[in-house]
């Protein structure tokens, strides 16, 4: 070996490595916070609120998802008396409403038009917890950063195909085409 | 052999000719349901997508024995060694556990070799990206992804309306559907309830009792791809027009 | 040359960085990463539109694309509705749907939409349109009303109507009268066809039921039975019934059809008869029956008037030899199908060509109504019923003034009903023939609700050349159809989807059933509903015509109906899927449970309809209202109108028909299920589903038997035109052995000059060159053939 020997190896390895793991997802998401700071804590813990109270299902076995304006506006209509911050966001909120918009809310696990999810099929047949697939959202003060990927619309912490087939698979479903796909 | 859904379930359809009026109800309802294009010309058969499409057979006697009637023909979601399914390169089109032959557009890359093995031109290419007339895309059903140009798309049964009614049954603590709770959309049309929809696996289904019927035939069953698209007919010319042979192989058969 | 440095990269040093690098690379996540990314950015369709999701929901109405009343249910996402289903508590099509009504979202989406009040600012038709307010359309429209009633003219004002069945045309009727104009004008339909035969045989004409779902044997002369005959969705649920029946037990269709059409192909036999020899036909069988002594002698004797001479006529001149030579149907079929006619029970002989959206022959229709009467099979199960009236609530008597009464009885411009004929109604021929040769008053204002004339009926273009006379042409379509193309201002309604409506009993049904429209999106344009326009109008124009219609909204007037029904106390509004409505007939309906009005008003709203399947057999005075009590043979009204006249103009006989000037072929118009040809425009789902042997590219294909196509040298796929009378029309030829030799056969529905790209252009419409022929003493405007050349090109 002449001089140097592996260093200019391990240079590069450690560089590129390097790139990989931290610079390349800088460049590669994009970070967008949500259009409201909301707090699950503020309404579970201090309003009381039950998680079906907005994250329902509907009779016919659809489920509600993210609640739509007109349910946030069933509590918040004229507003509930907060101060500070809260205030703030609460204000974002009336805005929205006056305007007639529904709020532009990132959403994090959201996938393809031919990609088909049942929440009813997870949850009241399989029992999965919602944690298991949407970690502690539940428990959280602030939103996490939505990380929208800067090559196509899905954000970082979607699920991607083969979590979902693993999961499949390790619990005995079936994974023809038809079962996840429209 | 495939594996075998542990209900056994293994949907199809049976098509009552003697009940048809051939109105094409069937037809438009699938359109509608399944988010199907349309063009400013759609009178070219090779190119226009139509699910389910109403062929016309005649039994071509000369006047005034002529006879013609309409024959609606949804895909024949094949069960055994599945036509499209054997030669697809890319996965994108499978015979699943329940027997409905699926087909997944992002997975397809459009080298349409299913289309020419399907012997019932059941499959259809988008030569052109869909698009509707302005402010029309706002009746599209979310429940069936749209297009894009360049993949194959085929009658799927409905399938996002068995996972609706599935929803429906879970809500209900129930992990098995009754009958009837699952009908593709050209079943509910039909004015004349000439198409029956069900689990043909289940002997006590109006389904399987009818594909039993004596005068139930299959089209082209001499080619051993066990469709699961029945049909009814009283009349013989239309059941001996079914299994059609060419000429030279009919003189084998014979 | 050579340099010391202690940071040297040589070539080797570089290699071993890249290695490194890539490695370092393919040890993080990247590759990985984007590997997925880029797989997920190939799919990234961004022009493809991406459906909204939200909360499923249904909302059950009525389905306005013709009159066939069924039950719809509309899937909603969110708030947009995205497919149209049957509803499956409807009684009429119990949750089937036909192919129209499964398309109509097309309808409220449609490109040819008209999106504001217009204002014709260019020459008529050239398609110059001036975006108005809807204060300035109204007030247009009423000081124009004004103008008109001040000066007496108040009966020049002419409005023709395309939807006989629902309020709409009652709040027409009533506004007219009001206003002092006799000219509300139905487009043409087989109906006038029943209500002139029912009138003149059993007495009355307000509606014809038949019992088709109870009936054995059915002989349909030409009725296009499941291509939308009648009710379309109802008539192919019977269809189904039928044929769901034990092989055997199946009841028997005899179709006479100068073509192997649909419904041919679909019934157990075909008996091809020259084209209007269907009434010779009829007597031919009534020969048969008389002859043999197979008629209900029972029946005849009790229930009927002039027999004999009927029977002296029938044998005297019909028997199955001479039959036989007019109809080209052979003697012993005639006497084979007359046995089984009589001696099944019940049968039921069925009239209307087509769809029936125009007239049968006078004469034909009475001849094959007499079947019914000789087998006994009126007002019995499995026959020709009436069936009840809808008891809805009845208006108080308009207010007319000096004016209004003065114009609402000056004699209708079409000649409906007048003292020549009185009879036969609604006659647009006639009104385009007096406002051309000025032999009557006068139009000056034209209203077009829900109607497509200026394409639709036989001869359209000598209608809209007598047209280009009426200085004010008002269109209220919710399209740009041939019509409103003509028009001078265009107020457009609501699409069906968006008003409130209702539809009445529809044709043919045994038992009367009310169908509530409702809107399920809010208007995706700027339209008004017709009713709420004319009741602003009518508050406008103030006086008699302001204090009878004072209803505050067209919706005030539908729910105001429903009072009739909830006093009547009687019906379903159904809960669950009613199970064959049919078989309830003689069984008493229940009580509605219903505290209020309002209570059974929500409940048909939210169900969609009220029917009440009870029929009262017996009571034969209901049935047979004539001078004489009993169905007549021989017909004593039209004795009093043509007191000079022979015996046999009293009695169903046949009169041939004579068609203008001398042509070796006939021309026939026929209908399909799958091709609209009234008053709206085919929707791109149902033009695809077309077949290729009908339409290719903008050609549309003649049927012609192979015979007839080798003696002019035609071949399939060649281009060959049609020269009539009327003009000329270029088209493709179909060899097609169901056609009749001598007989080219070509479809209604296409040749359209307005909507979109996805109709417009393609194929003709053969009403351009049918010549309308007036039939012998009723004057009845027959447009069904027409003689023709056919010349290869």
């Amino acid at each position: 070996m002449r001089k140097g020997g592996p260093l200019f190896f391990i240079v590069g390895f450690f560089i590129f490595s390097l790139f990989g793991w931290v610079m390349f997802p800088k460049i590669l998401f994009l970070e967008k916070t949500q259009p409201i700071d909301f707090s699950h804590v503020a309404h579970g813990e201090e309003a009381g609120l039950s998680c079906e109270d907005c994250h329902y299902f509907r009779a016919d076995g659809s489920y509600a998802g993210i609640p739509s304006i007109d349910k946030c506006m069933e509590c918040h209509e004229g507003g509930t008396g907060l101060e500070g911050k809260a205030a703030q966001e609460e204000e974002k909120l009336l805005e929205f409403a006056e305007e007639g918009k529904e709020i532009p809310w990132l959403i994090y696990s959201r996938q393809p038009d031919n990609v088909y999810f049942s929440h009813a099929a997870h949850v009241k047949m399989a029992e999965i917890e919602c944690n298991t697939c949407h970690g502690d959202m539940g428990e959280r003060e602030h939103p996490p950063i939505y990380k929208k990927n800067r090559l196509h619309p899905y954000s970082k912490q979607t699920m991607a195909m083969e979590t979902c087939e693993a999961c499949h698979q390790e619990r005995g479903v079936l994974n023809d085409c038809f079962v996840c796909h429209k | 052999m495939k594996e075998v859904h542990k209900n056994g379930v293994k949907w199809g359809m049976v098509i009552d000719l003697d009940k048809c009026t051939g109105c094409g109800a069937c037809s438009v309802a699938c359109q509608a349901e399944n988010n199907i294009s349309f063009r400013k010309d759609e009178t070219d058969r090779l190119r226009r997508i139509s699910w389910l499409e109403i062929y016309q057979i005649s039994n071509h006697l000369p006047y005034p024995h002529t006879r013609v009637i309409h024959m609606p023909r949804p895909c024949m979601h094949c069960d055994h060694h599945t036509p499209c399914v054997s030669v697809c390169p890319a996965s994108a089109t499978k015979t699943g556990a329940d027997g409905v032959v699926s087909q997944v557009y992002p997975r397809c890359f459009g080298c349409r070799y299913c289309m020419a093995a399907c012997p019932y031109h059941a499959r259809y290419f988008n030569w052109w990206d869909p698009t509707w007339p302005k402010g029309m895309e706002k009746y599209l059903n979310p429940d069936v992804s749209p297009r894009m140009r360049g993949v194959v798309e085929k009658c799927s049964f409905c399938y996002h309306r068995y996972h609706r009614a599935k929803n429906k049954a879970f809500m209900e603590g129930r992990r098995e559907l009754r009958e009837g709770e699952y009908i593709p959309a050209c079943v509910e049309a039909c004015p004349s309830k000439a198409m029956t929809f069900g689990n043909l696996n289940d002997p006590h289904s109006e389904v399987a009792r009818l594909a039993k019927s004596p005068f139930a035939f299959r089209l082209l069953e001499k080619l051993g791809s066990e469709p699961k698209v029945y049909y009814i007919c009283t009349q013989d010319w239309v059941r001996k027009q079914a299994d059609n042979y060419l000429e030279e192989e009919r003189l084998r058969h014979e | 040359m050579k340099k010391e440095t202690i940071w040297y990269l040589d070539r080797r040093d570089f290699l071993k960085f890249a290695v490194g690098a890539v490695a370092g690379i393919h040890c993080s996540p990247m590759p990985w990463w984007l590997a997925n990314d880029i797989a997920l950015w190939t799919q990234n369709w961004s022009w493809r539109p991406s459906p909204q999701k939200g909360p499923v929901s249904f909302i059950n109405s009525t389905c306005k694309l013709c009159p066939g009343a069924c039950g719809i249910k509309v899937r909603l996402v969110g708030n947009l509705p995205v497919k149209i289903e049957g509803n499956p508590l409807h009684p009429i099509n119990q949750g089937g749907i036909c192919p129209l009504g499964a398309a109509g979202l097309q309808f409220l989406y449609s490109p040819s939409r008209i999106k504001s009040p217009l204002k014709r600012t260019g020459e008529r038709g050239e398609g110059i349109w001036q975006e108005i307010s809807w204060d300035e359309a109204i007030a247009e429209l009423v000081e124009k009303l004004r103008d008109l009633r001040t000066n007496g003219n108040s009966h020049t004002v002419a409005c023709i109507d395309g939807q006989r069945h629902g309020t709409m045309s009652r709040l027409w009727e009533r506004f007219l009268k009001a206003y002092g104009s006799p000219n509300h004008i139905y487009t043409p339909s087989v109906e006038d066809t029943y209500d002139f035969t029912l009138t003149l045989m059993q007495g009355e004409g307000n509606g014809v039921g038949f019992d088709l779902e109870n009936t054995r044997y059915i002989l349909s002369f030409g009725c296009s039975l499941i291509e939308g005959w009648g009710a379309p969705t109802r008539m192919m649920r019977a269809y189904g019934a039928w044929r769901g029946e034990k092989l055997g037990n199946r009841t028997k269709i005899v179709q006479v059809d100068n073509r192997s059409s649909i419904t041919v192909g679909k019934s157990d036999e075909w008996i091809p008869a020259f084209p209007g020899t269907e009434g010779a036909l009829a007597l031919g069988i009534a020969h048969v029956i008389i002859d043999e002594e197979l008629y209900d002698s029972n029946f005849v004797k009790n229930y009927t008037y002039g027999f004999d001479k009927f029977k002296s006529l029938v044998l005297k001149e019909y028997s199955p030899q001479v039959v036989s030579e007019k109809t080209q149907v052979p003697k012993d079929t005639i006497i084979r199908v007359a046995r089984e006619f009589a001696t099944t029970k019940p049968s039921i002989a069925l009239w209307g060509r087509g769809k029936g959206s125009r007239p049968s022959g006078f004469y034909e229709s009475m001849a094959i109504h007499s079947l019914n009467a000789l087998v006994g099979n009126i007002n019995r199960p499995g026959g020709v019923l009436i069936p009840k009236g809808l008891p809805l609530t009845s208006w108080p008597d308009v207010e007319m003034d000096d004016i209004g009464t003065q114009g609402y009885y000056m004699p209708r411009v079409d000649q409906s009903k007048d003292l020549r004929f009185p009879f036969v109604a609604h006659r647009l021929q006639n009104m385009a023939a007096n406002i051309q040769e000025e032999t009557f008053y006068p139009i000056n204002m034209l209203l077009v609700y829900e109607a497509n004339p200026f394409f639709s009926i036989p001869d359209n273009l000598s209608f809209i050349q007598a047209t280009k006379k009426i200085p004010f042409i008002v269109s209220f379509s919710s399209y740009m159809d041939e019509t409103a193309m003509q028009s001078d201002l265009i107020l457009p309604n609501h699409t069906y989807l968006e008003r409130w409506d209702d539809a009445f009993t529809p044709l043919g049904l045994q038992y009367p059933v009310l169908s509530i429209t409702r809107p399920v999106i809010k208007p995706i344009f700027n339209t008004q509903h017709t009713g709420d326009i004319i009741l602003s109008v009518a508050r406008e124009l103030g006086g008699p015509v302001a204090r009878s219609l004072q209803w505050h909204s067209f919706k005030d007037v539908l729910k105001q109906n429903t009072q009739g029904l909830f006093h009547y106390g009687k019906g379903i509004v159904p809960e669950a899927e009613p199970k064959e409505p049919w078989k309830g007939l003689s069984k008493e309906s229940p009580s509605l449970p219903f505290a209020s009005s309002d209570e059974m008003w929500n409940r048909m709203v939210e169900k969609g309809c009220w029917y009440d399947p009870a029929y009262s057999f017996g009571k034969w005075n209901r049935i047979f209202t004539t001078p004489t009590k009993k169905f007549e043979f021989f017909v004593t009204k039209l004795t009093t109108l043509l007191p000079k006249a022979r015996d046999e103009v009293f009695l169903p006989h046949y009169e041939p028909i004579t068609l203008e000037g001398d042509y070796p072929l006939l021309l026939m118009t026929y209908e399909l299920i799958t091709l609209v040809n009234d008053g709206i425009g085919n929707p791109p789902f149902m033009t695809k589903i077309l077949d290729d042997t009908l339409l290719k590219k903008n050609d549309v294909f003649v049927e012609i038997n192979p015979k007839t196509a080798k003696q002019y040298g035609l071949g399939e796929g060649d281009y060959a035109e049609i020269q009539s009378i009327k003009g000329k029309v270029r088209v493709r030829v179909h060899l097609f052995e169901g056609a009749m030799p001598g007989i080219v056969n070509i479809p209604l529905g296409l040749g359209h000059t307005a909507y979109d790209e996805y109709l417009k252009g393609k194929g003709v419409n053969p009403n351009e060159i049918i010549s309308v022929v007036k039939e012998p003493v009723s004057d009845l405007a027959l447009g069904w053939g027409t003689g023709i050349k056919l010349v290869k090109v």
